[in-house]
């Protein structure tokens, strides 16, 4: 035994050691990325957090620990509970019209031979675009004298729309200029999707008596677009919920608070109030719902979702 | 082989010789300034210009501009915390005291009170008015040197006036005429605003306050701690708002499109800042003669209009940059840069000597539409403010004006509310 045992004994340290030499190694390749996401994701996340439980005001020199208080005001903040619910309805419609429509736009344009460039490089455009600068297209376009808009629609039959300035329509107005800047990039994201389905698969389905344009799009064509629904789903959601820029340039949150976003609040709370803890405690909230979403649609697509 | 000493005294020496062109440049001094809106750079230019002619000796180097007074304000805090702060900025009048207050309990601005005695006993008065200085003051010390000043003024289409009846000679100077006038513009060119008083959509509590203001009411109490727009000037002022859009054709529109609209004609008159006249005769180009007029103040004895504008402050901390930076300020509200600056804007001058002759003199004369600001000046009361909680509490009264001019709210239970709210947010700080 005594003799035996050495034969034995001596490989499994000498593997142990092995190992520890690798994993080392592995740390070490993986140490820079791994520091910088501590750099610049999470301890700016720590910073926030702790921020959030504090009264602190930019450019004060003193701070003090409130606990909960500014999320307890947030919940009971009119100007906050009506950006939430405005971010919502923002999000309800663009997240659907932004998916399908960018869904429908591709499936048009992938069918087309010659002109599908054309209708590609159109689509895409506004994607390319400055989105300051063209809200000034768009705040001479919806001026409701000199701009064409106000007229067109009043010739079509809509009366005198004023559709920044009037509070029942300013928050549908930009979101269908969100829409505009969103679907070309959606449709690339879906032409690349609907190029990767084989051929063969449209053949076996016909084989198997899948007959007409909607049998075949069902059958085929949407399961193995899953994933990139999928990806599609939670970038709109995400840019949907960020909605911002159009804000700041053409109604400024008005007109009586009917295009307040959550982003456009938290950004008056930390730089134009200043009030960086509050301001912190928003972005705690924001990020919350943005994880728990994207969570909950990767939960629930990815069930469906069938990777070829 | 290289011992410790010798390395010490080699890396030494190459400091040395690293730092020596740094000691020889010290002979000019670099002055870093920070101001706001990108087309004041059309005066702040010329004006360092002249200012590095009469001082070789020391340069001024214009940091990024910011595109307004509250993202001014907001970078010189970040700079506060980052110790990256310029040497001078020029902080706008409505910012100056929660900039001055929250600066100097970290010791990182200048109060110029010692400065300016050591100028001389007369050099103040034979300067400046006292209630131009007093525009600089924070807390009875002087932090900001006045640069530019302004009141609101009335910018009018003499067609429109013509065609409504009126004289475009003599435009009303009191509310109860603009609206007479006003309303007479809708009736005659019915697809244009009478008048816009952009209340609605305008950046800051400017033209609300003048508002109150010309009416003999004050926003706040004279200790700065309670609201006093309660009373009859208020809700004389409320009711005006909401009179321009029932009897003068007013539409709520943003305040760009309001320009917009009024330069192409649209509109008959609009109120704006005065250092906008050359911005808004550009726009207007060449489609009619666009005039200007004093704001229009119904109480004589007591009413007055805001000054907007901006005062140089100081934060540098090198001596030498010190010295330099009070020459810069001192020249900047000298009689010469008053006159680029109002030449090239409309600004009111902040200097008494600046309307001597051989400086503002002879411009007066040639463009009487810039003369409006200056026939006004003795009308200037404080652009004042409510303290920490200011734009909040701008966000919620424009909210409230809007509701008003809409006819949501009536303007007695919508200045109620401003009033309730306006106190809240200033306790809340």
């Amino acid at each position: 035994m005594a003799v035996s045992s050495v034969p034995f004994a001596s490989p499994a340290p000498q593997l142990a050691a092995r190992e520890r030499r690798l994993a080392l190694a592995g740390a070490a390749f993986a140490a820079p990325a791994a520091l910088l996401l501590v750099a610049i994701l999470l301890a700016p996340l720590i910073v926030l957090v702790l921020l959030s439980v504090t009264d602190y005001r930019l450019g004060a020199v003193a701070v003090r620990f409130v606990g909960l208080a500014n999320y307890a005001e947030m919940f009971s903040d009119p100007v906050f509970r009506r950006a939430i619910r405005n971010t919502f309805l923002y999000v309800a419609f663009v997240l659907p019209a932004g998916v399908f429509g960018g869904l429908a736009l591709a499936a048009l344009v992938h069918a087309r031979k010659r002109t599908r460039s054309l209708y590609e490089v159109i689509y895409f455009l506004p994607v390319t675009s400055t989105l300051v600068a063209m809200a000034t297209v768009w705040q001479f376009l919806l001026h409701p004298s000199l701009g064409p808009v106000t007229p067109l629609l009043a010739a079509l039959g809509f009366g005198r729309l004023d559709l920044l300035n009037d509070p029942d329509l300013a928050l549908a107005t930009l979101a269908l200029i969100g829409l505009w800047q969103l679907l070309g990039f959606n449709m690339v994201l879906f032409l690349a999707g609907l190029s990767a389905v084989p051929r063969d698969l449209y053949e076996a389905a016909a084989l198997d008596g899948a007959a007409g344009a909607v049998d075949r799009f069902l059958r085929v064509t949407w399961p193995m677009l899953g994933p990139t629904t999928m990806f599609v789903t939670i970038t709109t959601t995400i840019s949907a919920f960020k909605v911002f820029d159009t804000v700041v340039v053409l109604t400024r949150g008005g007109p009586l608070g009917a295009t307040d976003t959550l982003l456009y609040v938290l950004y008056l709370e930390g730089f134009h109030y200043f009030r960086t803890g509050y301001a912190a405690a928003m972005t705690v909230v924001l990020l919350a719902f943005l994880c728990l979403l994207s969570l909950l649609q990767a939960r629930l697509i990815e069930r469906r979702v069938h990777y070829a | 082989m290289l011992t410790r000493k010798e390395f010490l005294l080699g890396t030494a020496a190459a400091a040395g010789a690293l730092a020596a062109p740094a000691v020889r440049a010290q002979a000019t001094v670099t002055l870093d300034v920070l101001h706001a809106y990108p087309s004041f750079a059309r005066f702040f230019t010329p004006v360092a210009e002249e200012f590095m002619k009469a001082n070789p000796g020391i340069r001024i180097s214009f940091r990024q501009i910011l595109p307004n007074y509250d993202e001014l304000h907001q970078a010189l805090l970040r700079g506060a915390l980052t110790n990256q702060l310029p040497d001078v900025a020029f902080s706008g009048f409505n910012r100056l005291p929660e900039l001055a207050r929250t600066l100097s309990a970290r010791n990182q601005i200048l109060a110029l009170d010692m400065l300016i005695a050591a100028e001389g006993a007369n050099w103040a008065a034979e300067n400046f008015s006292p209630r131009m200085l007093a525009l600089g003051k924070v807390d009875g010390r002087q932090y900001g040197m006045p640069f530019n000043a302004s009141s609101p003024i009335a910018y009018y289409n003499p067609e429109l006036v013509a065609r409504a009846g009126g004289n475009p000679d003599q435009f009303p100077d009191s509310w109860e005429g603009v609206i007479a006038l006003a309303a007479a513009i809708k009736r005659a060119v019915p697809q244009a605003m009478g008048l816009s008083y952009y209340i609605n959509s305008f950046d800051s509590d400017w033209l609300w306050q003048a508002l109150v203001q010309q009416g003999g009411g004050r926003m706040l109490s004279a200790d700065g701690k309670s609201v006093a727009f309660a009373g009859e000037a208020g809700l004389a002022a409320v009711r005006l708002a909401r009179r321009f859009v029932t009897e003068c054709g007013m539409e709520l529109i943003g305040a760009d499109q309001n320009r917009q609209q009024f330069a192409t004609g649209g509109i008959g008159i609009i109120f704006d800042s005065p250092a906008r006249l050359a911005v808004i005769s550009n726009l207007v180009g060449g489609r009619f003669p666009l005039r200007t007029a004093p704001f229009p103040i119904t109480d004589k004895t007591n009413g007055g209009v805001p000054t907007g504008g901006n005062a140089a402050v100081i934060m540098a901390t090198d001596p030498a940059k010190l010295r330099a930076a009070w020459e810069y300020v001192k020249f900047s509200a000298g009689p010469l840069a008053q006159k680029i600056a109002v030449e090239m804007t409309g600004y009111l001058p902040v200097n008494l000597k600046a309307l001597a002759p051989e400086f503002l003199g002879r411009f007066y004369e040639q463009n009487p539409n810039a003369r409006s600001a200056a026939l006004q000046m003795d009308r200037s009361l404080p652009w004042e403010d409510y303290g920490a909680n200011g734009p909040r509490i701008h966000r919620v009264q424009q909210e409230l004006l809007t509701a008003i001019m809409r006819g949501d709210l009536a303007p007695e239970a919508g200045l109620a509310r401003m009033v309730r709210e306006t106190e809240a947010l200033m306790r809340a700080v």
